[in-house]
């Protein structure tokens, strides 16, 4: 078991991390005031090759491995949490989809443009009245229909919380079928596709989370990704690839908030020494730094099992469960160690804080994540547990 | 041991909640979202006297104790963070010092405007090198005549930004440092050298004014010095005391909102077919919200009366002040959880209610200094002295 | 000029479940409050006394085991309020009460007027306004909007369907006040803590007396005697008839014949 990255991965994460430190950093503030993601900054993204972060480099791609990966969202999330969740929801729920799942035709169609972040991708299963959480939906609990109207399907339907709603242009779209649950490729610009309100949120305030309205959408027949009624465990193992790319963001934010809160410490002079003197600063910052590093080891190796294939839902869960856990307390700590700063919105810490929280909720809420473990302890035991 | 309130509290308290109820609650959302300070909440406040709730009847107030103090903050902050926080930055620590430090002039000049919401008060301790080690402060007053002058300034000072008064503490012996060295005064705002020089953008409490404030060879008159000239440090610091009290109340309120809120949804939002309140992950979360409420409760209403009944109360009181923020805390987390994406939605009150929680483990005092406080009292009566 | 206000309690409805399939009636939380049409009629009583001066004086709408709605009336501004107790005042009806009250009046000297609620949320009967009016003799004024004094007169507002009506009255009258119309006041937080108190001027304002002596024995005899309570019935399916307009006819002439067991 060799836990050095190779050389490559040092470079990688060399260059994230400076990619994030000039383009991304310098606006997070603003971007989450002002509730914008410019453009222009995922098009640096793009031609960096980092919305293709995983596809083959035919495809402009910049094939990274899981663990790379892993340390670019991370990278990213350490500027801006925001910008983490748009690279991943792009990368890991719609790109990695349309190339573990498309036809050649597909792919040849989407791939490049995904990859250059010419097209950003969307994925839209949350339904008002369906939670995210795909593996926990019977078959039949979708309320967006997918009718066959010849070589065409009709989709209508409701879709709430979609992330990059309003910067799609393409939407990977779950709809009840005849024969299942089907996953559709539906372009932006496809007749019958209204996006609509944006929710606003507490936090992750650069990513557009919207409502999407599928009234009478029609799409060729060609545009299912995946068989008849596989859309199902299409969404599982696009929510698994997204776990581990949420828990690397929470990892990134974390990390960030551990640096600028010791960073502070050293700084800020009470009671005639700097606060870094002081053990109670001293005993938050290590015991979120143990924090930090259990999740960074959790994180990696998550990666490379992903990397390695095969089933992978209970390390899923568990990773994006711990890593909800550790941003919230960590950034929750980081924060009281900057006292009033910590709550002023020109420091960055109450904007970490704030997109923290959503990592319990984002990506299935833990108590779903928790009952995923439980169920495989105890199925190992031979007992069925239901939620 | 009776745990009967009196039935004066009781009845202020059916009043004040309904008045939360109707003046408070409709606009909370709003004065957050347009980060506006509801100015008319206080005047309506001031006008049937709870702007002066535990101040004495001959200088404005209603007479009820620290106990009736308590009460008020607890029923604001069950509604609305923000419009608690301006009503104790006003009573709890504003106008206060003037109770417990002033003259009889000075109580009449300031304190019965203050009790009936004709003037509003702000404290004015905290500067930017001096948060937790209060002594820190460089503020300086200087004697010329029969006034003083003030330069320096003060920052994160709740109500500053449109306080009439302001009670500040300032240097005036810096060779004798807190013992002796520093004074406190009453300022008012309209005088020549005051001026407010920013406003904070916080995460939460946006219905309230965090402000920074200048003082620029500011003329105070003598008789405006609170107390013994060179004794200022322990009024205020006995003010922070008391206010530490009356924040575990408010954080009761905000615990219950969070409660309240999750009981509510746990009633009709339905998952896999079953109410959430069938839920063991959901139960769990409010038995121990409700036990940690329960718990709090005892400790703040004792508290006051302690004070009430002239006992000691400050080790207490920092325990009302740390305890009682990290329950509201884990109260509002556990609500927002509880209502899984709409509580990360602004459209629904939880993620404010989150953001507005936070700071009651930093402001008047950091937990930090809520628990040497405590350790210090507690070694003391072990003869061990404690340094910060 | 002297306002007589009557005033009652009522259990919070917010705390009381009514479950008809095991019929019960739970009292999940026990808080009274005052009644809403009363404490709009003491609002108005008090705009009366804003702005042409008067002695407010509150009486209760019946037996109360406590002083609390009358120390409350207080706190919000009345001058004056009178606690009736004693033995033999239990179970009393509107008919005792209304004996009672017009005696209580005349002990009092007299009174220009009186307002109360025109209903109760929990009886909803309205009786006590009007009989009292019929006891004093003085004409009444009974479900008003708004009411003011002017000139010895007092106007009403009353609503009626769509429109607003307007009335007058000669001194004394009774007016009984719907909820809803008038912003209540709060009480003043230095009265309340007074008055709960029981220090101070205000504390003296709160008299009390015996209905012995006011009423004698056979007046406080209640005429009503309650016999038991029940659900109403359950409101059974209705069928649908269908078909030409004699069709339904014809049906709908049989269902009724057969109901009324013909």
């Amino acid at each position: 078991m060799d836990f050095t990255l190779s050389e490559e991965q040092e470079m990688f994460r060399a260059m994230f991390r400076d990619f994030a430190a000039k383009e991304i950093a310098p606006l997070a503030e603003e971007i989450d005031h002002e509730e914008t993601l410019p453009l222009s900054l995922l098009h640096k993204a793009g031609n960096q090759g980092f919305l293709g972060a995983c596809l083959p480099e035919e495809c402009f791609g910049a094939e990274l491995d899981g663990v790379s990966y892993a340390m670019l969202i991370e990278a990213i999330a350490a500027a801006s949490m925001s910008v983490a969740v748009v690279v991943a929801t792009h990368v890991s729920l719609v790109a990695m989809s349309v190339f573990e799942h498309g036809t050649d035709a597909q792919k040849e169609e989407w791939l490049v443009p995904l990859a250059t972040g010419e097209v950003i991708g969307a994925f839209a299963l949350t339904e008002p009245d369906a939670g995210s959480d795909a593996a926990h939906q019977n078959a039949s609990s979708l309320g967006t229909r997918a009718t066959p109207d010849g070589d065409e399907v009709s989709l209508d339907g409701v879709k709430t919380w979609v992330a990059n709603g309003e910067i799609a242009g393409l939407f990977l779209v779950f709809a009840q079928g005849l024969e299942g649950i089907g996953a559709y490729l539906v372009p932006k610009d496809a007749a019958g596709l209204t996006v609509g309100y944006r929710e606003p949120t507490l936090g992750l305030r650069s990513v557009t989370f919207n409502t999407l309205y599928l009234e009478g959408c029609r799409v060729p027949q060609a545009n299912r990704l995946g068989g008849p009624g596989e859309g199902w465990k299409m969404a599982q193992q696009a929510q698994d690839r997204m776990a581990v790319a949420l828990a690397a963001a929470g990892l990134g934010v974390s990390e960030n908030a551990v640096e600028v809160a010791a960073q502070y410490a050293t700084e800020r002079v009470q009671f005639g020494v700097a606060i870094a003197q002081k053990q109670a600063i001293q005993n938050y910052v290590a015991e979120a730094m143990a924090e930090v590093e259990a999740l960074r080891y959790l994180v990696y190796h998550a990666a490379w099992l992903l990397d390695r294939g095969g089933g992978f839902s209970f390390d899923a869960s568990v990773v994006k469960a711990f890593g909800a856990r550790v941003v919230r307390s960590v950034t929750n700590r980081m924060v009281q160690v900057m006292g009033g700063y910590g709550y002023m919105e020109d420091y960055p810490m109450a904007r970490k804080y704030r997109d923290a929280r959503a990592l319990h909720i984002i990506g299935g809420p833990t108590e779903t994540h928790d009952f995923r473990i439980a169920r495989r302890i105890f199925a190992d035991l031979d007992v069925e547990i239901a939620p | 041991m009776d745990f009967a309130f009196s039935p004066e509290h009781v009845a202020l308290r059916r009043m004040i909640r309904e008045f939360a109820e109707n003046e408070v609650a409709p606009i909370a959302a709003e004065i957050d979202r347009d980060h506006r300070v509801p100015f008319e909440t206080m005047r309506k406040l001031g006008e049937i006297g709870l702007l002066g709730v535990c101040f004495p009847q001959e200088y404005g107030g209603m007479g009820a104790g620290e106990m009736g103090y308590c009460i008020l903050m607890e029923e604001l902050n069950r509604v609305c963070t923000s419009t608690g926080t301006n009503v104790g930055a006003h009573i709890g620590i504003g106008a206060m010092v003037i109770h417990l430090d002033g003259n009889e002039e000075q109580k009449r000049k300031y304190l019965t405007p203050l009790s009936r919401g004709e003037k509003i008060a702000a404290f004015g301790l905290t500067e930017s090198g001096a948060g937790s080690d209060a002594a820190a402060i460089r503020t300086r007053a200087v004697r010329e005549g029969d006034s003083w002058i003030l330069d320096g300034g003060k920052v994160f000072i709740t109500n500053g930004g449109y306080a009439d008064i302001v009670t500040v503490l300032a240097v005036t012996d810096p060779t004798l440092g807190g013992r002796g060295g520093i004074t406190a005064f009453v300022v008012e705002t309209d005088w020549e050298g005051f001026r407010v020089a920013r406003e904070e953008d916080k995460m939460g409490i946006r219905g309230t004014s965090t402000a920074e404030l200048v003082f620029e060879e500011l003329r105070v008159p003598h008789e405006n010095v609170l107390g013994k000239v060179g004794e200022g440090f322990i009024p205020f610091m006995k003010s922070l005391d008391m206010g530490r009290l009356t924040l575990g109340a408010a954080c009761i309120g905000g615990a219950e909102m969070a409660l309240e809120s999750a009981v509510r949804w746990a009633k009709i939002r339905k998952q896999f077919g079953q109410e959430l309140a069938h839920k063991q992950s959901v139960q769990w979360k409010i038995a121990n919200m409700a036990t940690e409420i329960e718990a709090l409760r005892s400790l703040v209403y004792r508290v006051a009366w302690l004070v009430d009944t002239g006992q000691p109360f400050t080790q207490l009181a920092a325990m009302c002040k740390l305890y009682g923020s990290e329950v509201a805390s884990r109260a509002i987390d556990m609500a927002l959880q509880i209502h899984g994406g709409l509580g990360f939605s602004r459209d629904f009150p939880l993620e404010r209610g989150f953001r507005d929680a936070r700071i009651g483990e930093i402001y008047e005092g950091t937990s930090e200094v809520q628990r040497i406080v405590i350790a210090s009292n507690i070694f003391r009566e072990h003869s061990v002295r404690i340094r910060p | 000029m002297r306002i007589i206000v009557i005033l009652g309690r009522v259990l919070d409805p917010s705390g009381i479940a009514v479950n008809r399939r095991v019929g019960r009636i739970f009292i999940n939380r026990e808080e009274y409050v005052l009644q809403p049409a009363d404490r709009c009629a003491l609002e108005a009583a008090l705009q009366v006394k804003d702005a042409a001066g008067a002695e407010v004086v509150a009486l209760p709408r019946g037996p109360l085991p406590d002083d609390d709605v009358l120390r409350q009336a207080l706190a919000t501004g009345a001058d004056r309020a009178i606690y009736l107790a004693g033995d033999g005042f239990k179970g009393a009806d509107d008919g005792v009460m209304v004996r009672v009250l017009a005696a209580a009046v005349e002990r009092l000297g007299g009174t220009d007027l009186v307002l109360t609620g025109a209903t109760t949320m929990d009886t909803g009967q309205g009786q006590l306004g009007p009989r009292l009016a019929e006891a004093l003799g003085c004409p009444q004024i009974i479900n008003a909007w708004q009411v003011s004094v002017t000139d010895g007169k007092v106007r009403a507002v009353l609503q009626q369907a769509a429109d607003y009506v307007a009335v007058e009255a000669g001194l004394p009258a009774v007016v009984t006040m719907l909820p809803g119309a008038l912003r209540l006041r709060y009480p003043d937080g230095v009265r309340l803590v007074n008055v709960y108190k029981g220090v101070g001027e205000i504390a003296e304002a709160l008299e009390r007396w015996d209905v012995a002596d006011l009423v004698d024995a056979d007046g406080l005899r209640p005429l009503l005697e309650r016999r038991g309570r029940d659900f109403p019935p359950e409101r059974e399916r209705g069928s649908r008839v269908t078909g030409t307009p004699q069709d339904m006819a014809q049906a709908a002439a049989n269902a009724l014949q057969q109901r009324m067991g013909r």
